[in-house]
Order: structure tokens, then C-alpha cells, then sequence
């Protein structure tokens, strides 16, 4: 490529940083400053003082509705609600995609694409049936609840991603083991699983995003003391009091969003890693 | 004692036969090997005797003992893959160890195997390496390696040499030959290379269409093959198939064969066995390392096409009844493109065949 085409491509994506991390810095500054500078200063200016107080109060004073004790509990609500939901749903993604792609039978191709109909499904649609399913089942508006309605919706993409990188391993490797004596659990656990490492870190991400920043199941099939942090941001930003506190919002919103950062960035390579082991086979 | 037999075997997918009623017998140390293009069925029958696909009907016999309902790895057997199906996770160690450890064998035992069949196959320094580590012809030694580590009373080997190099596949070939004299366990060996058949194998079933062509030894198959299609796939450069008519001249049967003007009239030895194909047309069998150059006259004036030089011999090219034919002559007597060599077929390994159904005649 010419230099002056490397300078506009270069430029080009300068732009779009800015563009995409400006939103994230006013963010930031904004949850920095005082009321006053706030008020008086420009949207873009650097906090002349920085002070955390916003940070605190969103954390622990705010008022989310008639309650005034910030967002630590839905925080706490939200990492008790996505471990489970995101272990167990990758885990039977797992299982699912080494059953469909190395232990076929009668009418699996089938069961693989009535999994596949589940995520064309807008989560609109299931919030009824849901509803009426954990009444049945009694966990209607508990934690436990919330993290069934993740793991049942997070099932299709899990298997999908699994059950397609699985599909790349030679199935003289599943023949070799069984000749070697082992069976169905011992080939998944000691052969499949280790090799599973790239696509593993990619459906983990994948279910964390996703589950950590639902708001719809959130709202809907939790209440209380098992809401999750989308919701208690909803509630503190819509409590009307005299003013309106920017500073502690955008440290509200802050805290809500640096989990999902925390995992991009400590994971992210292997995010990259992963979606393209599919590509190039091993 | 029978170390193999397969009985009547066959297997079906829905319409398709694969296979159409396959019978074997194998003796105890012997080396047999399913040979055959692609979709004849010899993979389908290499998993049916390793008890990963069941047939439909028909019995496996391993060590005279029925074993149609046992699991592969209750079935004494141990098995050599075409990609070497090594486990990626795992060191050269744990390769091996692995079937081991599935099967309980102590600590202290699997150190000793393991020990045993690294000297053997001479890879003590493979064995802390990962299989990506390792080139394609060291996997190979491994796969095998975790194969002798079990001990088993058949060894399967599923085109193992396909994936390497021409120099290391002969290299291999040799290590396999030399492995099954030492050790005179049973071996069954899937190919479609015929000259791996040729040469490793004690016994051979030529397989096409899911149905044995035949089975035999290797000089057996090579001198008195069955019919056409074994004809033409056993042997390299492969067998000349030369339409003639089968005539009776003066007492003797023979075949006409004309090239350019020439034409001749060869007899066949102990010719009545064919007496009731005389006016018929057949198809003469004729290897290209079968002819001679006769100096004496009574073969063929053939013109050269094209020479083939390959060192040890010299394939020369000619037309004999419209068809093209190869000879493999001494380079000493072969000729230049557009020269005349005087050609006699030994008419004494010569095959016939039926034009219609293809099968060898006599």
C-alpha cells in the first residue's frame, strides 16, 4: 500500500476510536467531577479536582427508589446470578455440541436444529410461557429462577458455538480413545475438553457479556432482593429527586459496565484466538 | 488356530450396501490386507472387526471366539489410524499411558511397557514431546507405539502409511515388515496402495463394490488373478489388456496379434482348457515385464511410441491390436521412439479373460 493511503486508513481509524471511546471518557469525567463544575464547566473538560464522591454514593447511598443504599446489592445480585448461569449454561453447551457432532444418532441432525430455531426466538416471546414455567416450577421471582431462564436461553448459542468447533476434531481421535477403553464421560473429560481451551474462553466471554447485561429477564422475573444490576441502574437513574446527580449516574453506569470490560480485557486475546480456530483446522 | 474369521458379514446404510457378504480367514501371525479404491468397503469392514460400526448381518470371529457383541476394547485389539489420532493434549507419555490407565494396569507396570515399546520403535527422546511437536513420520512411530503398548492379539492398521512422504512410507513399510516378524501377532492391514499389499502381505483380499474379488497369497493374486478388475489393480506399470480373437490354427489355440502391417499367431500352452472360447473374442492378460525381445524372429514387429526410462528398466510404448501396450524391457534391449523392436509375449503367464463378465478364463 502507498503511504498516503496508509495515512487516510490510519486516520480513518483514529476517527473511529475517538468516535467510539469519546461516549466512555465523558463517562468517566463526568463521574469525577463535582455538581458544581458539572454545572458550570463543558462536557468535554477534564475534572479540574478529581473526587470519588460520586463513586461512593453510587455505590453505597444513591437511591434506587425508596431504598437509598446504592448499587452494591444488585452488584452482589448480579455476580451470584451470572457465575451459575454462566457455568452451567456453557457447560451443558459443552455436552450438547460433543453429543451432536461425535455421538450422533437417529435424529440428532434434528435436535441441532430445533436448538438452532432458539436463537432466532425473540426473548419477548418467551416471557409468558417463562413466567408460567416458574410458577410450576415455584421459582418465580427468586435468584435461582433468573439463573434458569439464563441457562434455558443461553443453551442455543452455547451448543451452536461448541457442537461447530467440535465438529473440526477428526473423529479417529473419539475411535482411538474408545478403542483404548475409554467411554462417553472419560473421552469428553481427558480428550475433548483439554482441546476445548479456544472456543471454551470464547462461549465464557460470550455468556458473561450476555448475562451480565440483560435487563429484560432482569426486570421481569426478578423482584426485590434478587435484582441485578442492570435493573437497580434503571431504578437509580429514574429516582427523581431535585437535581439531577450526572456525576453519580455516570459512576452508576460505570460500575455496571466494568465487569463486562474487566473480561474483555483480561480474555480478549483469547476471544480473537477462539473465533478463528474454527477457520484454520488444528 | 484361527486368529480372524469373518463370516457372511454384510452392511447396509438404508439402501446402500456397503458391504455384500464378506468371508475371511485368517491364521494365527499371519498378515492380511483389504486392498481396494476408495468406497470398495475395506474402512466399513476395518471398523466392523474393530467393533466401532456393528454389521448388519454375519459374525466376527477373533481368536475363535464370536465377538459381534463385545465392546472394541474388550476385544483384544489395537488399532493404527490413517490421521494417527493422537491425543493433541497429551505428551508422547500420556499417549501411550492413556489406554493403559483406562484399563487399570498399576503404576510401576505402565512405566515398564511404556520403557519396553519406546526402545523398540527407538523414540526415548519423543517421549515428554506434545504430537505437535513431533514431524509426520514420529507420530507414525507412535501411533504404533501406543498400539504395541497394548499387546494385543490383532493389531488394525487403517492406511497408516498414507500420509507420509514417498522415501519415509518405504522406510515405514520395512519398520512394519521387520515389527511383524519380531513380534508374529496377527496383523490386518487396510490400503489402496497396491504395492504395500505386495509386499507386506501374507495373505490378500482385493476388495470392490463391498464384495471380495479375491483372496490369496500375493504371488497367487499377482500370477492368476480372477478377474479384470484385480488384474488391473494389482501390479505397476499395470497389466496390458489386449482384445484378440481366440482361433484354432493347425491344431494349436492361439491369439492373432497385429501392430502397424505385423501380425502374428501366438499359441497358448496347454491350450484346450480353452477350447470351448475358440472364435470368441477375449481379452489377453499381458504384464509389461512379460515379453521379451525375441531376436530369432517369432514374435511381433512392433514400433516404439515412447520410451520410459526408470533405471533397473525401460517401459516401451507400442500399439498391438489398436490398443496401447506397455513393455518393460532390459534398457540394453530397448529401442528409440520410431524404431522397430521385435516383441514376443511369454505365453506361458499369459491370463485370458471373458469379454462379458470379466472373469479369467481357464
Amino acid at each position: 500500500m502507498s503511504k498516503p493511503w496508509r495515512g487516510v486508513l490510519y486516520a480513518v481509524l483514529l476517527i473511529a476510536a475517538v468516535y467510539y471511546l469519546l461516549p466512555l471518557y465523558v463517562m468517566l469525567s463526568t463521574s469525577l467531577k463535582t455538581m458544581d463544575e458539572i454545572r458550570g464547566g463543558n462536557l468535554l473538560s477534564l475534572p479540574g479536582a478529581i473526587s470519588f464522591d460520586a463513586w461512593r454514593k453510587a455505590w453505597g447511598t444513591a437511591c434506587t427508589g425508596i431504598e437509598c443504599s446504592g448499587l452494591s446489592g444488585y452488584f452482589w445480585n448480579s455476580v451470584r446470578m451470572v457465575i451459575p448461569a454462566v457455568l452451567i449454561s456453557t457447560a451443558l453447551g459443552a455436552l450438547n455440541g460433543y453429543v451432536l457432532s461425535k455421538w450422533r444418532f437417529r435424529g440428532s441432525e434434528l435436535a441441532f436444529a430445533m436448538l438452532l430455531f432458539g436463537l432466532y426466538i425473540p426473548f419477548q416471546v418467551l416471557l409468558l410461557p417463562m413466567a408460567q414455567t416458574l410458577g410450576w416450577f415455584g421459582l418465580a421471582r427468586s435468584m435461582a429462577g433468573l439463573v434458569f431462564v439464563h441457562v434455558v436461553c443461553g443453551i442455543a448459542g452455547t451448543t451452536l458455538f461448541f457442537r461447530n468447533f467440535y465438529v473440526g476434531i477428526p473423529d479417529e481421535l473419539i475411535k482411538a480413545a474408545r478403542l483404548d477403553g475409554a467411554g462417553f464421560w472419560r473421552i469428553f473429560l481427558r480428550i475433548v475438553l483439554p482441546m476445548s481451551l479456544p472456543i471454551l474462553m470464547v462461549t465464557l466471554i460470550w455468556q458473561f457479556t450476555q448475562i451480565w447485561n440483560d435487563f429484560l429477564f432482569g426486570l421481569v422475573f426478578s423482584s426485590g432482593e434478587s435484582q441485578p444490576i442492570t435493573v437497580g441502574l434503571n431504578n437509580l437513574a429514574n429516582t427523581s429527586t431535585s437535581v439531577k446527580e450526572y456525576n453519580v449516574n455516570m459512576a452508576a453506569a460505570l460500575i455496571a459496565a466494568l465487569p463486562t470490560i474487566a473480561v474483555y480485557v483480561l480474555a480478549g486475546k483469547y476471544f480473537v484466538r477462539g473465533l478463528a480456530a474454527g477457520a484454520v483446522k488444528g | 488356530m484361527g486368529a480372524l474369521a469373518i463370516k457372511n458379514v454384510t452392511k447396509r446404510f438404508g439402501d446402500t450396501h456397503i458391504l455384500k457378504g464378506i468371508d475371511i480367514h485368517v491364521d494365527s501371525g499371519e498378515f492380511l490386507i483389504l486392498v481396494g479404491p476408495s468406497g470398495c468397503g475395506k474402512s466399513t469392514l476395518m471398523n466392523i472387526i474393530a467393533g466401532l460400526e456393528s454389521p448388519t448381518s454375519g459374525e466376527v470371529h477373533i481368536a475363535d471366539r464370536v465377538v459381534n457383541d463385545v465392546a472394541p476394547k474388550d476385544r483384544d485389539i489395537a488399532m493404527v489410524f490413517q490421521s494417527y489420532a493422537l491425543y493433541p493434549t497429551m505428551n508422547v507419555r500420556q499417549n501411550i499411558a492413556f489406554g493403559l490407565e483406562t484399563r487399570g494396569v498399576p503404576k510401576r507396570e505402565q512405566e515398564e511397557i511404556i520403557a519396553r515399546v519406546a526402545k523398540m520403535l527407538q523414540m526415548d527422546h519423543l517421549l515428554d514431546r506434545k504430537p505437535g511437536q513431533l514431524s509426520g513420520g514420529q507420530r507414525q512411530r507412535v501411533a504404533m507405539g501406543r498400539a504395541l503398548a497394548r499387546n494385543p492379539k490383532l493389531f488394525l492398521f487403517d492406511e497408516p502409511l498414507s500420509n507420509l512422504d514417498a522415501k519415509l512410507r518405504v522406510e515405514m513399510r520395512t519398520e512394519i515388515k521387520q515389527l511383524h516378524h519380531r513380534l508374529k501377532t496377527t496383523i490386518v492391514y487396510v490400503t489402496h496402495d497396491q504395492i504395500e499389499a505386495m509386499t507386506l502381505g501374507d495373505k490378500i483380499a482385493v476388495m470392490k463394490d463391498g464384495i471380495i474379488q479375491q483372496f490369496g497369497s500375493p504371488q497367487q493374486i499377482y500370477d492368476a488373478p480372477a478377474n479384470l478388475f484385480v488384474a488391473g489393480f494389482i501390479g505397476s506399470p499395470s497389466m496390458n489388456f489386449i482384445p484378440a480373437h481366440l482361433a484354432s490354427e493347425g491344431g494349436a489355440i492361439g491369439v492373432s496379434l497385429q501392430s502397424g502391417e505385423a501380425a502374428c499367431f501366438v499359441p497358448l500352452p496347454d491350450s484346450q482348457r480353452f477350447a470351448r472360447y475358440v472364435g470368441k473374442r477375449v481379452i489377453v492378460g499381458i504384464r509389461p515385464e512379460q515379453w521379451d525381445v525375441a531376436n530369432d524372429g517369432g514374435g511381433l514387429d512392433c514400433k516404439v511410441d515412447l520410451t520410459e526410462p526408470t533405471g533397473p528398466d525401460t517401459i516401451v510404448f507400442t500399439q498391438i491390436n489398436g490398443i496401447e501396450v506397455q513393455a518393460r524391457l532390459h534398457p540394453r534391449d530397448a529401442r528409440a521412439p520410431g524404431s522397430v523392436l521385435h516383441l514376443r509375449p511369454d505365453m506361458g503367464k499369459v491370463v485370458l479373460f471373458d469379454t462379458e463378465t470379466e472373469i479369467r478364463i481357464g
